[in-house]
């Protein structure tokens, strides 16, 4: 287990180590980032200043060691947009896409896991058809034209629920949440149901393919001939048997949903990370931009061990893999 | 949960009656805006930033103000006088508080002159007290500044400089400004909460100096995405919002629950050809490369000039968001030519001049523009390349994201190129000292003039004026500059950018600035 665990953080150091590197050399591909800042009334004296000011006249592999021993002293720099330390910018805005994520997450799990095992059960239902038929649309319409239609519906026309933005917030042990109020609800269920659209179709596709194959199995029939009920060999048998696929595919869309649901943020003006890193790109803010992505890594890498944990609960056959 | 029930219905019920009084001064106490760009910072002093500046406006007051012409106006400062070629007076307003009630007084202007340096960030307050030797406190209203050669646009330059208390010390910073513990203005509203493009709420401060407010609360919502600001708008989260995109307007024009308010921009898409020796990517002649670099004739760049269909561009182009322009700024502004014609469209004597600078066939060259930053430039960029090819020139416009494309132009990487350019001061030295004087790092001129443009006579106008205190004298040798830097074509101007407001019917009047700043003191609920 220790020896599984050292090799999963190894892992994550050397991506951190090759993903800073390619976003240093991508920056300085593009160019310096002064020349996107600079208000265009300075003079030539005030640009050479700002690019010595920031260190930006030195080498790059100087500038990348400089930078990577700020950070192994736990100082991932300061924003040059904000002059705030990066960390603190960073984690300011990880609840709202936290709860944005992980909302999203429960409504394509709690639809998708039974609607996709009812299409499974019975495929050729009319019920099972429209379900198959959704799931497509799910995964083939694109999420920022779905958020409009959801907000021309919803906020513009109909007036139930606001288009955007996150309502008010409570905080629960230091965190300030909105699902805690009914009016916060009203703000994420839009940019939820949007952001959790494309992974309810995967699930149920997923769902239905591992069920359809799994009810033709002899355990099944074995099941039923010990006079189990529809219920139980479903339920219990078949969804456990189907579950070690879904999972990986849920700790996958949860790390990207985490990381990447900046059009779902920027369509519904949600505070998250997503919309501070596109706009840390845009004017080349560097600090943001690694330290980010190296958040990312991480994020990437802890799902795929809590999955990998729990694969070997879910299958017997895996833990004892692991062990020997 | 009961409780919350109860409290979503109290909710709903205040929506429904604030929808039903909608308009009136019962209601009318908060105002709610929808805002593309906010700050980066509450300290007033961090960046030059357009969006900066104008949040801050609403805490902070600057020591000469701008109007909605950006013709400049008292603000903390009453009055202002050169006493010698390189000293200026300032008298400061009596009777101002600051937020936490204390006094202004020339001390406090003194220090915040002398916190920028120290503070600024990557977009630089700096530029606008570069002028500034030393400053001087003769009594408690009155500030001498003394500049390092004589400075005629130096109360141009302070219409950005905002006035912190000096209570708030030498060692606040952003942080200290971000929880509004060092936000402390004379600006008619105090800081109430902000966080990095997020919400910005400030509240009325009843010891202001100025007109009474009629807005006891007001919030900035920062909607960068135009749908989503919009959709705002609609749905009533937000009674006004900027930057109304083209399509939306013409939209609006037809929809009976939304006023719209269009205003002229200081804003100009020009194109720039680069006349250097040779190009960093050379012209085509009939598929082969060829060593000259044709922009450098004067009758090539007039043909480019004439084969540019101006009222095309506007009316089809930007929906009618825009006016044909002659020049890089508006005409009223301070060294703005009324002398120069508008421009024709001639493809006909376009090809003609073609013919005669020796390329009767044309040539093709590449051409580089922005894609975010104005709206419309991108389109544009495309109209201009099919219009140039009625002249018989291949131009292949590539319009690109501004953080590639600036970093590039620095380069000096393209060799015709088109971006927005704003007269933010007002004042035609901002402009065409940075666009059109020959480049010389040692005076810190043309620090834009990336095209290699170098005419001696402009060059010599330019340093004259900017040493000339009396303001007619200077006005002429700007209007000079302005037209035979025209003429010349060291830039091309195309079209004026106008900007479009939009709030709930009936609700507010909102008045048209230049520089599009949407000032919460400006707004007047429509009674």
């Amino acid at each position: 287990m220790i020896g599984f665990l050292i090799q999963r953080v190894l892992q994550a150091l050397m991506v951190v180590i090759a993903m800073s590197i390619i976003v240093f050399l991508g920056v300085y591909a593009i160019g310096n980032p002064i020349d996107v800042m600079i208000d265009p009334a300075s003079d030539q004296a005030l640009r050479e200043a700002l690019i010595h000011r920031y260190g930006l006249d030195r080498p790059l592999i100087e500038q990348y060691f400089v930078f990577m021993n700020n950070m192994l002293h736990g100082d991932f720099g300061e924003s040059f947009i904000y002059r705030l330390p990066v960390i603190n910018l960073i984690f300011s805005r990880f609840p709202a896409t936290l709860e944005l994520a992980l909302t999203a997450m429960l409504i394509a799990t709690c639809l998708g896991i039974p609607l996709g095992l009812w299409a499974g059960y019975k495929p050729e239902a009319l019920s099972s058809r429209a379900i198959m038929a959704f799931s497509v649309l799910g995964f083939s319409v694109p999420t920022f034209w779905v958020g409009l239609l959801l907000i021309m519906v919803f906020a513009v026309e109909l007036g139930w629920l606001p288009s955007g933005g996150r309502g008010p917030t409570t905080t629960v042990f230091g965190i300030p949440m909105s699902i805690t109020s009914l009016e916060g609800w009203s703000y994420i269920i839009l940019p939820a149901f949007n952001l959790a659209l494309f992974k309810l179709g995967l699930l149920i596709r997923l769902t239905r393919a591992g069920t359809s194959e799994v009810m033709s199995s002899d355990f099944v029939r074995f099941a039923r001939a010990q006079g189990l009920s529809e219920g139980k060999v479903v339920g219990l048998h078949v969804l456990k048997n189907i579950s070690i696929p879904i999972v990986t595919v849920f700790g996958l869309e949860l790390g990207s949903t985490l990381a990447f649901a900046v059009v779902t943020e920027t369509v519904f003006n949600w505070p998250g990370m997503g919309k501070l890193i596109i706009d840390s790109i845009t004017v080349l803010d560097r600090p943001v931009m690694v330290a980010y992505l190296i958040l990312v890594v991480f994020l990437f890498v802890l799902i795929n061990l809590v999955v990998d944990l729990v694969y070997g609960q879910l299958d017997p056959r895996i833990r004892v893999k692991a062990a020997s | 949960m009961k409780q919350n029930s109860k409290l979503g219905r109290t909710f709903a019920a205040a929506l429904l009656f604030g929808t039903m009084l909608g308009g009136s001064a019962a209601v009318a106490q908060t105002l709610t805006i929808g805002v593309r760009a906010g700050p980066d910072s509450i300290d007033p002093h961090w960046s030059t930033l357009g969006s900066q500046a104008e949040t801050l406006r609403h805490i902070f007051d600057t020591v000469v103000m701008a109007d909605e012409n950006l013709q400049l106006k008292p603000g903390l400062a009453t009055s202002w006088k050169p006493v010698d070629d390189t000293t200026w007076e300032f008298k400061i307003r009596e009777g101002v508080k600051f937020h936490d009630g204390s006094e202004l007084t020339a001390e406090d202007v003194k220090f915040s002159i002398d916190r920028i340096p120290v503070v600024t960030g990557p977009m630089s307050m700096t530029i606008y007290t570069k002028q500034v030797k030393e400053t001087k406190v003769i009594d408690k209203n009155t500030l001498h500044v003394i500049t390092k050669a004589p400075a005629p646009t130096l109360p141009n330059d302070f219409i950005r400089l905002f006035v912190v208390s000096k209570n708030v010390g030498m060692e606040a910073r952003n942080e200290q400004f971000n929880s509004g513990k060092a936000a402390i203005g004379t600006g008619p509203y105090k800081f109430v909460s902000w966080e990095p493009k997020g919400d910005f709420v400030v509240e009325r401060f009843d010891g202001y100096w100025g007109d009474k407010q009629p807005w006891a609360k007001v919030v900035r919502k920062e909607i960068a995405s135009d749908p989503a600001r919009m959709a705002a708008l609609k749905s009533g989260q937000v009674d006004l919002v900027n930057y109304v995109p083209a399509t939306d307007y013409a939209a609006m024009q037809k929809d009976k629950s939304v006023d719209t308010f269009v205003a002229d921009s200081v804003y100009f898409l020009n194109i720039t050809p680069n006349v250097k020796e040779t190009l960093p990517k050379k012209v085509k002649v009939d598929g082969k490369e060829i060593d000259a670099n044709p922009l450098r004739d004067p009758k090539v760049r007039e043909a480019m000039d004439l084969a540019i269909d101006r009222k095309t561009l506007v009316r089809v182009v930007l929906e009618g968001l825009g006016r044909p322009a002659n020049q890089l700024m508006p005409t009223n502004f301070f060294g703005g030519s009324k002398n120069l014609p508008e421009k024709p469209y001639d493809v006909a004597k376009a090809k003609q001049l073609l013919a005669d600078a020796g390329y009767p066939k044309g040539f093709e060259i590449d051409f580089a523009c922005t894609n975010n930053r104005l709206p419309g430039d991108s389109a544009v960029c495309e109209a201009l390349s099919q219009m140039w090819a009625r002249a018989g020139l291949k131009v292949n416009a590539n319009a690109l994201n501004g953080t590639v494309f600036f970093p590039a132009q620095q380069k000096g990487e393209f060799s015709l190129w088109m971006s927005g350019w704003g007269t933010l001061t007002g004042e035609a030295s901002y402009t065409y000292g940075s666009l059109v004087h020959t480049a010389d790092p040692a005076i810190g001129l043309g620090a834009f003039n990336k095209q290699g443009y170098s005419n001696p006579e402009v060059d010599k106008l330019l340093e004259d004026g900017s040493k000339t205190m009396d303001d007619p004298k200077r006005r002429a040798l700007f209007e000079k500059v302005t037209e035979v830097s025209m003429n010349d074509r060291a830039l091309i101007p195309t079209v004026q950018i106008q900007t479009v407001w939009a709030a709930k019917k009936g609700m507010l009047t909102v008045p048209s600035r230049v520089d599009q700043e949407t000032l919460a003191y400006e707004i007047k609920p429509k009674s």
